[in-house]
């Protein structure tokens, strides 16, 4: 048991050393304008890791969700403006299961919040898709619109050509396209449609939606240590390097700490839905974990570096934005942590423990 | 704006993934059976569970050492039953979880033993080990003193070569215990001061009954006793009793930190109130109750997966290590984090309780969620003081965080 696992560590290599040579600063501020790095996309695309974890039978890469998290976490690390989550673990984990084509391209994947729900209806011998979705990740620049569904007796997966919505443009915080999405009548052909397989639902939708960004978190607080830790090895004030006081000292610390929780719960979390264990409560403790880490260690990397670090010019806030949008992304630490509460409190004090430690 | 450099990895647990991390079906079946035990304890009533300081029991250890559970990492020949760290792991939550009263075995089991297998001679394991395991011999620790709190390397007790031994002389604080335990692990100088402060620390034990020993009492805030001072005064100590080299105690106290700060003894001291927290909320709908339930669930997961992760990189495996943790894995960084991590998360239960169950917390309340407060309230200081200082830690932590300076 747990042994390296090998073929993970290549595959996330490979994929670090793919961002490496790729994502610069001339990439993150032409995305800033464009939503996002087509050119990124293609070296991605050519690398197969957009469809890690997506079964190889179904047009995928193969792998497991544990791979697909490695590679997320990456991502993350390197503010990588581009669909990753969506277009595999979301998106395709829903074609897939239903046995729909995976197309090639990035993919947008909805409703991502729960109170939101699309209606599917017969109309003239075909599939008709309605309702609104509000701040779709990605969705003006995706290929396919891939959302979940009610006929009103079940949920089906439908794989929407965006010219068949209205979609409106947004933006999150690191001006990641955010879009309000109208599907009036859709249209949808047979291939296009089918019913959502076994484990695939809204609800479910949102537990890997949520996984996502907490890997997301984890790798882009990973990033935002690094470069407080290499400014306070650099930073000379009163004649010493701000690393060695002691003050600094203490902060960096408590920041360690905070992305070694955000890491450990996210990573985690994929393991448990991969192994089959407790989804709700592993997916709700990592993005409360992660959020609260996201938090407090945003807010101690621009103190390390005072005032440089909230220039646009300087790395840091592309991972700071990103950690401040993606906390309220797929629910934040509240949602979550009302969500776990109310469930642990309905099994009663004398479940919390067996919870806690069903691995 | 610089091009990022690499791939910065994680500084800490960097050869760990969590997404991969899960006990094994021996360390579950294990579970089912510490928890078949404590339920039937609990019944019997043969324990009331207590918080804040865990309580000196030794009929509750003689019966956890007649099932293998103390000493159970050790090899078969010193009474152990050479079972994995994660299965200690487990035996160490359960008995956490159901605030049993561990204090007599707590030190020979997590400390003594594993150093007795790391740095001691074939004569001390045979004379010490299988009494541990047996849970007719206590330990408890002489570092602290006076004059060398969170600074050890400064402990001013000295031991003098004599014929055949060494003579011993000097005074050690917050000594859990001693008052019941037969032996202790004495930090000391037995040779002077020179350029660097950690030569010439060696680690002794010290039978606590030997003549010019003397134990006093130290009570805590609330009345009770586990501390107390303990004074040496030319206390002879024979050469069979120096714990590995002498002039190598400080290497000898500070390679099992590891182990020792990343239990699921940082985190889960209050783990008891926040089961009763959500015993008393019952039905409450008071969103601001369930999210901070939640958080406090959620923070504890964590926490958690991070301290198994430690156990699981220092198991030696079936066949290494002579029981004793991995030398290879230097993973002190990462158990500073968790103990710092752990002891503020434990007063965040504290508080959760607090706010939400609004009432005066009452030493002598009968009902268990007040009595528990009323313990952790009280207890709250010591956990970020006690096995390294909060500031201490995370000193620590910026070290490996940011390497040399110049």
């Amino acid at each position: 048991m747990n042994a390296p696992n090998d073929v993970r560590r290549m595959l996330a290599e490979s994929a670090a050393r793919l961002f490496a040579d790729h994502v610069d600063a001339k990439l993150l501020e032409a995305a800033k304008h464009e939503g996002w790095s087509p050119k990124l996309w293609q070296a991605l695309e050519a690398a197969e890791l957009p469809l890690v974890g997506v079964p190889a039978k179904s047009g995928g890469a193969g792998g497991t969700l544990c791979d697909a998290a490695a590679v997320l976490q990456l991502a993350g690390r390197f503010a990588a403006p581009v669909p990753l989550a969506e277009t595999g673990v979301l998106a395709g984990w829903m074609l897939a299961g239903a046995g729909l084509a995976v197309p090639r391209g990035p993919l947008a994947a909805g409703p991502p919040h729960r109170d939101e729900s699309l209606t599917l209806k017969r109309s003239r011998g075909r599939w008709v898709l309605s309702g609104r979705v509000r701040r779709m990740p990605w969705a003006r620049i995706a290929e396919r619109l891939v959302v979940i569904a009610t006929d009103g007796a079940r949920e089906l997966v439908a794989s929407v050509a965006p010219q068949h919505a209205r979609i409106r443009p947004g933006w999150n915080l690191a001006r990641e396209p955010r879009d309000d999405v109208v599907f009036d009548q859709a249209p949808l052909a047979d291939a296009e449609i089918a019913p959502a397989s076994a484990g695939v639902s809204h609800e479910a939708l949102i537990l890997r939606g949520a996984l996502a960004r907490s890997l997301l978190i984890a790798g882009a607080l990973e990033r935002a240590l690094g470069l407080a830790v290499d400014y306070a090895k650099q930073r000379v004030q009163f004649g010493r390097k701000i690393g060695q006081f002691q003050a600094i000292q203490q902060e960096l610390a408590r920041f360690g700490g905070e992305v070694a929780a955000a890491v450990a719960s996210a990573l985690s979390a994929a393991g448990v839905i991969e192994r089959g264990g407790n989804a709700r409560l592993a997916v709700a403790a990592a993005k409360v974990r992660c959020a609260d880490a996201a938090r407090e260690g945003s807010l101690i990397a621009h103190q390390v570096h005072g005032a440089i670090g909230v220039t646009d010019e300087y790395a840091l806030h592309h991972y700071t934005l990103r950690l401040w949008a993606w906390r309220e992304e797929y629910g934040n630490e509240a949602d979550w942590a009302i969500e776990l509460g109310r469930l642990m409190q309905t099994h009663g004090a004398d479940a919390l423990w067996p919870a806690l430690t069903s691995d | 704006m610089e091009k990022p450099s690499s791939s910065p990895r994680s500084p800490v647990f960097q050869d760990v993934d969590f997404s991969d991390l899960a006990l094994p079906a021996s360390a579950l079946a294990l579970r089912e059976e510490v928890r078949a035990f404590l339920k039937s304890e609990r019944e019997a009533a043969s324990f009331v569970p207590r918080l804040g300081h865990t309580e000196f029991d030794a009929g509750f250890t003689c019966k956890v050492a007649a099932r293998g559970w103390i000493g159970m990492t050790w090899p078969k020949r010193y009474g152990g039953q050479e079972r994995s760290y994660l299965e200690r792991f487990v035996v160490t939550e359960e008995m956490l979880a159901a605030a049993a009263p561990c204090a007599a075995h707590w030190v020979g089991d997590r400390q003594t033993g594993p150093s007795l297998l790391r740095y001691g001679t074939e004569q001390q394991k045979q004379r010490f080990l299988p009494a541990i395991a047996r849970g007719e011999c206590y330990f408890a620790l002489g570092m602290s003193e006076p004059g060398a709190g969170s600074d050890l390397a400064s402990v001013k007790t000295r031991a003098e070569r004599v014929p055949g031994g060494w003579k011993v002389t000097g005074q050690k604080v917050w000594t859990s215990w001693a008052h019941k335990a037969h032996a202790f692990f004495v930090l000391c100088r037995t040779s002077p001061t020179t350029g660097d402060r950690h030569e010439g620390l060696s680690q002794l034990i010290v039978m606590l009954d030997s003549p010019g020993v003397t134990v006093r009492p130290i009570r805590f805030m609330n009345g009770r006793h586990h501390f107390n001072e303990v004074f040496l005064d030319n206390v002879f100590v024979p050469d069979e009793m120096v714990l590995g080299e002498i002039g190598e105690g400080w290497k000898q106290v500070t390679s099992e930190l590891a182990l020792e700060r990343s239990g699921p003894e940082r985190f889960m001291t209050t783990f008891p109130l926040l089961v009763e927290l959500i015993r008393r909320l019952g039905a409450s709908g008071d969103a601001r109750a369930q999210e901070m339930v939640g958080r406090l669930t959620a923070r504890f997961w964590a926490l958690r997966r991070m301290s198994l992760a430690i156990a699981l990189a220092l198991d030696p495996g079936p066949d290494g290590g002579h029981g004793a943790a991995k030398a290879a894995v230097d993973l002190g960084t990462e158990a500073a984090l968790v103990k710092d991590m752990g002891t503020f998360y434990e007063r965040e239960i504290i508080e959760a309780a607090r706010l939400t169950v609004a009432i005066e917390p009452d030493p002598e309340a009968v009902e268990t969620f007040e009595r528990f407060l009323a313990e952790t309230v009280v207890g709250a200081p010591v956990s970020t003081i006690r096995g390294g200082t909060t500031q201490v830690l995370r000193t620590l932590i910026a070290r490996r965080l940011l390497g040399p300076l110049g």
